[in-house]
């Protein structure tokens, strides 16, 4: 009994002795980052200095280039890894953002509704011809613009040479043309499949959406409609629940080292995505070299559209020191001459500008692809898209309801079609308690 | 003890009378300080941020300003299944995994406390070395043996002819478990292991004197002197349950069988980052907090009361 007691008086004690070390040890730290700080700043002159934060590969070499170029600005890059881009706006929030960010145009909506970015038509006027319509839509809200587009991403259809050859079966043009293929091939093979669904990449989902004419968000008066489950997600829940019901297609989450195992196998006859995923492909299957050809995403009938998973655009932040400095280089990174060749061929963008498309370096052959200059069909395909597509303010909570629900579509829980209908409820109910106001 | 106390205490009162009353105050102000700013003042900006809500209206664009709306958001999220789910899945796995952990850290303390086991610093070091690898990295390494392709415990499985998928809906759970239990062990069995070392050897030999074995030593006296020791571990064990996340967040990128609310704090995470909502996403953060406190409150409550049932036996 005494001997309890005495344990955990020391426990006791012991912890309080742990405590009151790591209470040093934090006074400590805060001292020496205090004064590191407060040496650091001292450096900075008379020059403007542009914070900006981006994820395209071989931005540095292009900010370098722009420093040079532009002595009375300094602008530095910081390369967006991780959930970077989820500590963007709790950065803005504290006053300590960036100035410019890249950022997925399906966020933008998000930014401009809580005031985390400004307006800078005044500055960027200049550049809106070099932009193809419906991506300078995408950072227009109103009468303003709050953003530079930087690449999109068309879709198109990376299919497997040596398994159609082997099956003798033809390259599915059409969506219907593309299930016959399905089963064709399965029962050709029991261990090769059309397709992977993975049920947490949105993008492939999307651009068939879009290619259906379907919107997740509209504008109706002064009210946001919501579309997750509108006729046109119908039409893809149809499509890609018979291809899951007969055991057509396989299950793995995209970009798991299982995912790219299946891929490497050669038990996947076609992935559908966007212009930036034939290099990730080449890079990830570099075994399969030669084996793969990129057509069109496979058309609905009656129709030639094809679909996008959305693009990225540059903006400036709220509490940028200096908007103008900010939105001049933004301007240049994405529409100027001079960059446009770094970015497609650094960068792996599909460029919106049109100095962009019509560049060289963009209609290349590529090896990996048998020669094919790939880029001609993510070309018309972004012709092809159609512009129905609205970008709407809960796009985060949207995402995130269809990917919780489609997981549970791939084990057999429940059906595409009422996944659609939970996660269209789950995004108006979020809406609405934001006061936003709905029209349903 | 109540002797040693006592010319502490007059002690005390001479610094005080000699006119600096101030100086204890002193000592504790860094713990004051931190605990306020660190603890205390987060705690009281959720509850208030929990009472608001940002509110626009019409498309949104003419701007957004926070509004009082009382419980609004706590009503929001108990009307929430997913979020209420949640909690049922992690007492689930908290009712498994704890009781699983314990009695593996408690054998082991129990055996290197022995004298039965050789090149026991070894052993001890071995057992605890997993909880020195940080839990995101820990997680990673498990995932890739949770991988069939990538697995070779899968494959083993796979060449007998056995079918594993470890990350199925069913099983999922239990392999984060699994990671909870191989991170944890380590360090609940050398507090328990150190408790042990405190109990005076004295009793072991009139227990032996009074005939029984090494089991019945280790059932009646070990186990009884260190309970306030498995009391510690067991608690802390139970919060680090309720508040599960680096474990399935990171395996969350390689299943999709683990949703985005698939843990409390998961379903918080989700609320404030991707959903964009800080205010409701307090609110969640107070009620995962409030039920912590309440299941702590009432396993104290409970072994209280046993382990004085226990006394009163003596």
């Amino acid at each position: 009994m005494k001997a309890t007691r005495l344990t955990s008086r020391t426990a006791r004690r012991v912890a309080a002795g742990a405590l009151a070390g790591a209470t040093a040890i934090a006074l400590l730290a805060g001292c020496s980052a205090s004064s590191g700080g407060a040496t650091d700043s001292t450096a900075a002159g008379a020059t403007t200095t542009v914070d900006f934060w981006g994820w395209v590969p071989g931005l540095e070499d292009l900010v370098a280039q722009y420093n040079e170029a532009n002595p009375g600005v300094e602008v530095s890059f910081h390369r967006m890894t991780g959930d970077d881009g989820q500590k963007v706006e709790a950065a803005v929030d504290a006053g300590a953002g960036p100035d410019l960010v890249q950022l997925s145009t399906h966020d933008l909506p998000d930014y401009v509704i809580s005031d985390r970015v400004q307006p800078i038509t005044e500055y960027v006027g200049d550049i809106q011809d070099n932009n193809t319509e419906s991506a300078w839509t995408s950072v227009t809200f109103g009468d303003d613009v709050y953003g530079v587009p930087q690449g999109i991403g068309p879709a198109g259809m990376m299919y497997r040479t040596d398994l159609f050859d082997k099956f003798g079966i033809a390259v599915p043009a059409t969506w219907d043309e593309y299930l016959a293929a399905a089963r064709a091939i399965h029962a050709a093979d029991p261990n090769a499949y059309i397709a992977n669904l993975s049920p947490s990449e949105i993008g492939q989902w999307m651009q068939e959406v879009q290619q259906a004419e379907g919107s997740w968000y509209g504008v109706d008066g002064d009210s946001w409609t919501v579309g997750v489950n509108d006729d046109a997600s119908k039409l893809v829940a149809a499509r890609w629940q018979t291809l899951l019901d007969e055991g057509l297609v396989t299950t793995e989450q995209m970009w798991t080292p299982e995912y790219w195992a299946l891929v490497n196998s050669g038990k996947v006859a076609t992935i559908s995505y966007a212009a930036w995923f034939p290099s990730l492909l080449a890079e990830n299957a570099a075994d399969t070299s030669g084996l793969w050809r990129i057509a069109p995403l496979p058309t609905n009938a009656g129709s030639t559209n094809s679909g996008d998973s959305g693009g990225a655009a540059v903006v400036v932040l709220k509490g940028a020191a200096d908007p103008a400095a900010a939105a001049k280089f933004a301007a240049w990174l994405n529409d100027s001459d001079e960059t446009q060749d770094a970015l497609i061929t650094v960068g792996g963008l599909f460029p919106s500008t049109k100095n962009g498309l019509a560049s060289e370096a963009l209609m290349q052959p590529q090896p990996f692809y048998g020669d094919q200059v790939i880029n001609e069909v993510f070309a018309d395909a972004a012709e092809n898209t159609p512009s129905t597509w609205v970008e709407g303010p809960n796009y985060g909570t949207a995402q995130t309801a269809v990917t919780d629900e489609f997981a549970k579509v791939v084990t057999g829980e429940q059906t595409f079609e009422q996944a659609l209908d939970k996660a269209q409820a789950a995004t108006i109910a979020d809406l609405k308690s934001r006061g936003l106001s709905v029209a349903e | 003890m109540a002797l040693a106390a006592a010319p502490t205490a007059t002690r005390r009162r001479k610094f005080s009378a000699a006119g600096r009353p101030w100086i204890p105050y002193l000592f504790v102000a860094p713990f004051v300080v931190l605990f306020l700013v660190f603890l205390a003042a987060p705690i009281g900006v959720a509850i208030g941020n929990s009472l608001l809500s940002q509110q626009s209206s019409g498309l949104g664009f003419g701007g957004r300003e926070l509004t009082f709306v009382g419980i609004d958001n706590y009503i929001r999220a108990f009307q929430d299944s997913d979020f209420v789910v949640s909690f049922g899945r992690v007492l689930l796995y908290g009712v498994v995994q704890v009781p699983v952990m314990m009695i593996i850290a408690g054998l082991l303390a129990l055996l290197f406390d022995s004298a039965l086991v050789k090149a026991k610093k070894f052993f001890q070091f071995a057992v605890f070395l997993p909880y020195a690898v940080p839990g995101v990295i820990a997680a990673l390494l498990w995932g890739f043996l949770y991988q069939p392709s990538v697995s070779p415990i899968i494959q083993a499985f796979t060449s007998l002819g056995i079918d594993v998928n470890l990350l199925a809906p069913g099983t999922v759970l239990w392999s984060i478990a699994n990671i909870a239990v191989w991170s944890n062990t380590g360090i609940n069995m050398i507090i328990l292991f150190a408790a042990l070392q405190t109990v005076p050897r004295e009793m072991y030999e009139a227990a032996r004197l009074d005939g029984a074995g090494e089991a019945r030593i280790a059932w009646s006296i070990k186990i009884p002197m260190i309970a306030p020791a498995i009391l510690l571990t067991t608690l802390s064990s139970v919060i680090g349950t309720l508040q599960l996340f680096n474990e399935p967040q990171v395996l969350k990128t390689i299943t999709s069988n683990i949703s985005s609310d698939f843990t409390p704090n998961m379903a918080i995470y989700a609320a404030s980052t991707l959903g964009k909502d800080s205010q409701y996403s307090s609110a969640m953060a107070v009620i995962l907090g409030v039920v912590t406190l309440i299941i702590s409150v009432v396993i104290l409550r409970i072994t209280n009361r046993r382990s004085m049932g226990a006394t009163d036996g003596i």
